[in-house]
């Protein structure tokens, strides 16, 4: 069964939502991107603005691709985008917007012998900044923004997980990057730290344009002002997150035993099975999360939850 | 985990200017100096950095007596080895440096910054310029020293100097080349035998008259213990070379950074000028005018007299290549000294001192001199200091008792002529004993044993030793005027051993000597 309504092609029209804010910052229209036989991106346009925008999709819906294609680390094979006004289809315009462009990669890597502030810094001049005195104050800065001024003489290699991830933070907010990649920032860190990461991440979305990739739709419920669905490299669903879980009301419903008929299904804590998809005739509904939307959006293969 | 809330307040501004070249050209030097201080963080470099520094450190306080009197053009090449080991630090750490992005998995997020990765490149490479600089400077301070010193002898080539900075700074670039073309950190581990086997091979060539051996950008000076020569002689292209070392360190830039994408026309122009410096230097190398240099080593070797200028200090002529004036006075302090010992009219004798080389298929090579057989001639070679003043006293002895350094071919085995030359280069010095045994091939100061001198040495008997260690021990006034009064006995090659003693009033040695016929 698919509940995805919106257009395979093309984005769904915004509708607003928590802290959307003005004028699209980066454009992008009908993005493709090819690996060997597999079609990662597919035709994917859509539209970021101010404030944090999450990606959701499901492993291998082609949400790092596109983010690397945004990020400029590989260039579409069709298609074009702007961000911030530059075009990084062309050298000059790839250089401007890499200037103004802080990206966090999956897993990122770190120099293990490099102290934090010294990685910071490292990347602060890869970034060109090279008013020296300007740029160790603006790299103490995102280190005390990430809360890791007491740590910053201290070597990589011996800090925590969490801390790391804070540090990859800090290097890519120096410089006040006017667009915001992060890909699966919070993966791997405890529910504190998560919590702490999305405290920045919101921080960080004042003023900026922010995309975040990731797979907890309460991350994106509780930072995102828009969110995109990404499937099989084509976009489900672009929107504000209330709109995503709209599209579940009267498609959630509770009952003693999983229904056969149901998208998917699970047992809840209480014991009763939780179902969304087109619920029975007299069905018990529930009041819908943004992860039954989500759910709904996807195909029925993608969206498939075990009893 | 602390939850404390801080605010992202009051960010710098600093890429909303639009990128120039002269701004993208500071940012690759402040990640050069970032670079270079990682580097200097590096233990490797620090260590072998140390040992470099002590090794020079412990060289400049030899307290060889030669060490006073350092010959500059000697002086200059010992500087190019030095460093070898630092730069093979300076290889491995800049090759690891170049690939630290790599292995610490940081390429992605790095790639999407401004500044490109042959820009990266171009800063590591930079990153050695101040180590190579640290190499000149103790270069400089390390030769500045021994020319300072009162006795230091010639000139040195700032050719000669730059080799050992060119080195660690080839080795630099080499690190950062090879971490572009081969990616893995065991490559500069591997590849530093043979790299260091292909300059060995390629300086032997050099050594063994080959000019080839020149295209090595790194020379292994071969130390074949031979005395110097003159600079004019040596036939070393040391300024083409490091001009060749410098451009080819500016090709291997160029490859370096035309591999990590940086086709820029500035690049492909700094390639094409480095090529014609490298080209240029090979060919300065190269075409040397060898038959020239041979005829002037020739000249140097059969008749010096030729090619050098002399000075009268007292009654004795002293000729010397020009680079050695500035020693002439010392000698005459060692002619007078021994003169004033002898007797006869050899107190009043003019001596002239003449200089020679060795020279045999190459220069610098050890070599014996023959002896001189123009009478009043007395042969001094190029080192000065230590051990060579009693032996160039024993020469000016030789001469002033048997007319010519000629006497040491002749059979002096039961002659009372040995006892009288070495009774005038130890009567007058200040520790007889100790020079005494210093002297002697065996390091003793009884039996048998050959006295060094600057051409043949001085063969002493048993029995003549014992009467040298005699007449040491005896007060020096009165002996010397024994020796003065029966100068013309003693300067006789009829007069023996035993009857030299006697004469002297010292007892006569029982041992029986048996000379070779």
């Amino acid at each position: 069964m698919t509940t995805a309504s919106a257009s395979a092609s093309g984005p769904v029209p915004g509708h607003g939502g928590r802290g959307a804010s003005g004028p699209a910052t980066v454009t992008a229209t009908d993005l493709s991107l090819r690996f060997g036989g597999t079609r990662a991106l597919d035709g994917v346009s859509l539209r970021l603005s101010h404030g944090v925008t999450g990606l959701l999709g499901p492993n291998g819906a082609g949400k790092t691709t596109l983010l690397r294609v945004l990020a400029t680390a590989v260039p579409p094979d069709g298609g074009r985008f702007t961000a911030l006004g530059h075009d990084p289809g062309t050298p000059s315009g790839r250089l401007a917007l890499r200037r103004t462009l802080g990206y966090l990669p999956q897993n990122p890597g770190f120099h293990p012998d490099f102290t934090a502030f010294d990685f910071v810094d490292y990347v602060a001049i890869l970034k060109e900044l090279t008013d020296r005195t300007a740029r160790l104050g603006e790299v103490r800065r995102v280190l005390e923004a990430v809360d890791l001024s007491e740590v910053r003489g201290k070597r990589l290699k011996r800090l925590s997980g969490g801390m790391r991830q804070r540090v990859a933070l800090a290097a890519a907010l120096v410089g006040d990057p006017g667009f915001l990649v992060l890909d699966e920032p919070t993966v791997g860190l405890d529910p504190e730290q998560r919590m702490r990461f999305r405290e920045l991440i919101a921080q960080a979305g004042e003023g900026r344009t922010v995309l975040l990739s990731t797979h907890q739709t309460e991350d994106v419920a509780m930072l995102c002002h828009r969110v995109v669905v990404l499937a099989r490299g084509r976009v489900r669903f672009e929107g504000a997150p209330a709109e995503l879980t709209a599209r579940a009301a009267g498609r959630v419903w509770s009952s003693a035993e999983r229904d056969p008929n149901a998208l998917a299904g699970w047992r809840t804590g209480m014991g009763a099975f939780r179902n969304v998809g087109d619920p029975p005739k007299g069905a018990d509904l529930v009041e819908p999360t943004l992860e039954d939307g989500y759910l709904l959006v996807l195909d029925g293969d993608d969206a498939a939850v075990g009893a | 985990m602390s939850t404390a809330t801080s605010t992202i307040t009051e960010p710098t501004p600093a890429l909303a200017e639009p990128p120039r070249e002269r701004h993208r050209a500071r940012a690759v030097l402040a990640l050069a100096r970032f670079e270079a201080r990682e580097l200097l963080l590096q233990v490797p470099v620090l260590l072998t950095f140390a040992l470099y520094l002590g090794y020079v450190a412990l060289r400049l306080m030899g307290r060889d007596g030669m060490d006073d009197y350092p010959v500059l053009n000697t002086v200059d090449r010992q500087t190019q080895t030095e460093p070898l080991l630092f730069a093979v630090a300076v290889f491995i750490c800049c090759n690891a440096a170049a690939l630290r992005s790599r292995k610490s998995n940081t390429v992605r997020q790095f790639d999407v910054l401004a500044m490109e990765p042959w820009r990266r490149i171009l800063a590591h490479v930079l990153s050695v310029i101040p180590y190579a600089a640290l190499t000149a400077l103790v270069v400089a301070g390390e030769f500045g020293l021994e020319a300072l010193k009162p006795g230091a002898i010639g000139h040195g080539s700032v050719g000669e100097l730059a080799v050992g900075p060119l080195t660690v700074l080839l080795a630099g670039v080499m690190g950062v080349l090879l971490a572009t073309l081969l990616p893995s950190s065991f490559v500069p581990i591997l590849a530093t035998i043979p790299l260091y086997l292909l300059f060995v091979v390629a300086s032997a060539a050099e050594d063994e008259g080959s000019r080839q051996g020149w295209l090595s950008p790194v020379l292994f000076v071969a130390r074949s213990g031979g005395d110097p020569v003159p600079s004019d002689l040596l036939g070393r292209p040391a300024g083409w070379h490091a001009v060749y070392a410098a451009g080819v360190c500016a090709v291997l830039v160029c490859v370096a950074l035309l591999r990590s994408g940086g086709r820029t026309r500035a690049v492909k122009a700094a390639a094409v000028l480095g090529l014609a410096v490298t080209a240029a230097g090979a060919a300065g190398q190269l075409s040397c005018d060898t038959k020239g240099l041979e005829a002037a080593r020739r000249t140097a070797f059969d008749t010096p007299q030729k090619v050098q200028s002399c000075a009268r200090h007292g009654r004795s002529t002293y000729c010397s290549f020009d680079e050695w004036s500035g020693v002439r006075s010392d000698w005459a302090e060692v002619v007078d000294r021994v003169q004033s010992a002898a007797g006869g009219t050899a107190a009043q004798a003019g001596l002239t001192v003449r200089q020679r080389i060795y020279i045999g298929d190459q220069v610098e090579v050890d070599g014996a001199l023959d002896p001189s057989t123009t009478p009043g001639e007395v042969t001094v070679g190029t080192r000065w200091g230590g051990n060579r003043v009693p032996e160039f006293a024993v020469g000016a002895a030789t001469v002033l008792v048997g007319g010519s350094e000629d006497m040491t071919t002749q059979e002096t085995c039961d002659d009372a002529r040995p006892v009288t030359v070495m009774w005038l280069v130890l009567s007058t010095d200040p520790t007889p004993m100790a020079t005494f045994r210093n002297m002697r091939l065996g390091d003793s100061v009884s039996g048998p044993d050959e006295v060094l001198a600057p051409t043949n040495g001085l063969s002493l008997t048993g029995p003549q030793t014992t009467v040298i260690r005699e007449l040491l021990e005896r007060p020096r006034a009165v002996m010397t005027a024994r020796v003065k009064a029966h100068w013309a006995q003693l300067t006789s090659a009829s007069t023996t051993t035993a009857q030299a003693a006697a004469l002297l009033g010292v007892k006569a040695p029982e041992e029986a000597v048996k000379c070779e016929e």
